[in-house]
């Protein structure tokens, strides 16, 4: 391999790298806040008794589940100024996008984690004179939660990878920095190579700990 | 809101889409050519009895199934090349980003359904005089194939959604002609609409089938 790898420009980029950082975990923050938000209202409507929630719960998973984001994203890019009627933010785009996408798969971990939680315990808390509120806050819900964990996390994983699809409208994340970066400095192989070595760098930690919880989970059954 | 819907220039493109359609079909395809060879490889070197092989091939699955499929496409296509001293199309480069990442997934799709096959299957293998190849090809591969079948299709949606993250690299899939319509017809939100509904029936139908299987093989293990 000839190529002389020069990273000595970084450094004079490092605010504009992190922005970029900033910008990334804004994004993402945002969209797994919005996602679980999501996920835990319209997990609770395919769960509910009636079907009508029941039948828009199922629809908006469906819909948002099988398409691509990125579709998604430039649908959203050119639908948001018809409907608000001013120009479109590219944040919000994003944000708004990312987080129907990624609430569709955060409701169906939070309801396949309700209904993992044996039916025998709902039937004990109601003969036990519980309501309906405080038998699914300090029965169901915390044993619904423990069995939830690790797909919550690795689905936070997805998100902070969903984030860099964003690029494509131009938000100024990491990989359109370094699109930037590189088209200034003409150093690809410098400037790519630099943002997915921080991204992973990110996602590590974040694997690493759901490997432990997942361990965590198989030894306490 | 006052917007009026027109899809009929939409459909006035729709050779262009089709074109798009199979530019998507050939990239999945040669994709998965390249990804299924190589995950099936990755799976036994990682059940496999070498330490160290075993330990590359979990170092390659977790770097690429951590990896987010947009910055291996920039990667391969914008810094390959350049690195290798070597001229690469949309179409290489996308292969290879979405191609050896799908390989770590279904690396890991193989594995579980290698594991899913009893140990007896492979003793009795081996207890009527195959060797492990033998065994591995004829008794135990067929098993653990039935076995994957509903997660191979759960990994196919996924590499079709990720197939359409190729178009930002100027490969002319089906997103890239979509984004070719939008601007000549100046109707971006119906030619996404389009897009966006073709793209669902596929993946939705290829998503139930999964579930469906799923079922019945959920019921077969119960008998």
């Amino acid at each position: 391999m000839s190529y002389a790898w020069d990273f000595s420009f970084l450094p004079n980029y490092g605010g504009v790298l992190l922005k970029a950082l900033g910008a990334t975990f804004k994004l993402a923050v945002i969209c797994l806040a919005a996602g679980l938000v999501l996920g835990c209202g319209f997990a609770a409507a395919r769960t509910s008794k009636y079907i009508i929630p029941r039948l828009l719960a199922g629809a908006y998973v469906e819909l948002f589940r099988n398409l691509p984001a990125i579709v998604l994203l430039f649908w959203f890019f050119y639908t948001i100024p018809l409907v608000t009627g001013i120009g479109n933010d590219r944040f919000v785009t994003a944000a708004i996008a990312f987080s129907l996408y990624s609430g569709a798969y955060f409701t169906e971990i939070i309801r396949s984690g309700i209904e993992a939680v044996d039916p025998g315990q709902w039937q004990a808390a109601r003969a036990l004179g519980f309501k309906p509120v405080a038998l699914f806050r300090d029965i169901i819900l915390p044993q619904a939660i423990k069995k939830m964990i690790p797909a919550l996390a690795n689905e936070s994983i997805e998100v902070v990878k969903l984030t860099t699809v964003a690029a494509t409208v131009a938000y100024p994340e990491l990989l359109y920095t370094a699109k930037l970066l590189s088209d200034t400095e003409y150093r690809p192989v410098e400037a790519y190579t630099t943002v997915a070595g921080v991204l992973l760098i990110i996602l590590l930690p974040m694997t690493l700990l759901l490997f432990r919880l997942e361990r965590g989970m198989r030894r306490s059954g | 809101m006052t917007y009026e819907w027109q899809f009929s220039p939409v459909f006035r493109y729709a050779d262009m889409l089709w074109q798009g359609v199979l530019g998507t079909l050939m990239l999945t395809g040669v994709a998965l050519l390249l990804a299924l060879p190589l995950g099936l490889v990755l799976a036994l070197l990682r059940l496999g009895k070498v330490p160290v092989l075993g330990r590359m091939a979990v170092i390659y699955i977790e770097f690429f199934r951590l990896s987010a499929a947009i910055v291996l496409l920039y990667w391969f296509y914008f810094a390959f090349p350049v690195l290798f001293d070597i001229t690469l199309d949309p179409f290489g480069a996308a292969v290879l980003a979405i191609g050896l990442q799908a390989a770590a997934f279904y690396a890991e799709v193989f594995r579980a359904g290698l594991q899913s096959v009893a140990q007896g299957q492979w003793e009795a293998a081996r207890a009527i005089g195959m060797t492990r190849a033998e065994a591995l090809r004829s008794i135990i591969l067929p098993q653990a194939l039935r076995n994957t079948l509903p997660v191979f299709l759960a990994r196919l949606v996924d590499l079709i959604k990720t197939s359409a993250l190729a178009a930002t690299i100027a490969y002319p899939d089906v997103v890239y002609a979509a984004m070719r319509v939008a601007s000549q017809t100046y109707r971006p939100i119906e030619t996404f609409t389009v897009l966006g509904a073709g793209f669902f029936i596929v993946i939705f139908c290829l998503s139930q089938a999964s579930r469906r299987l799923e079922g019945r093989l959920a019921v077969g293990r119960r008998i």
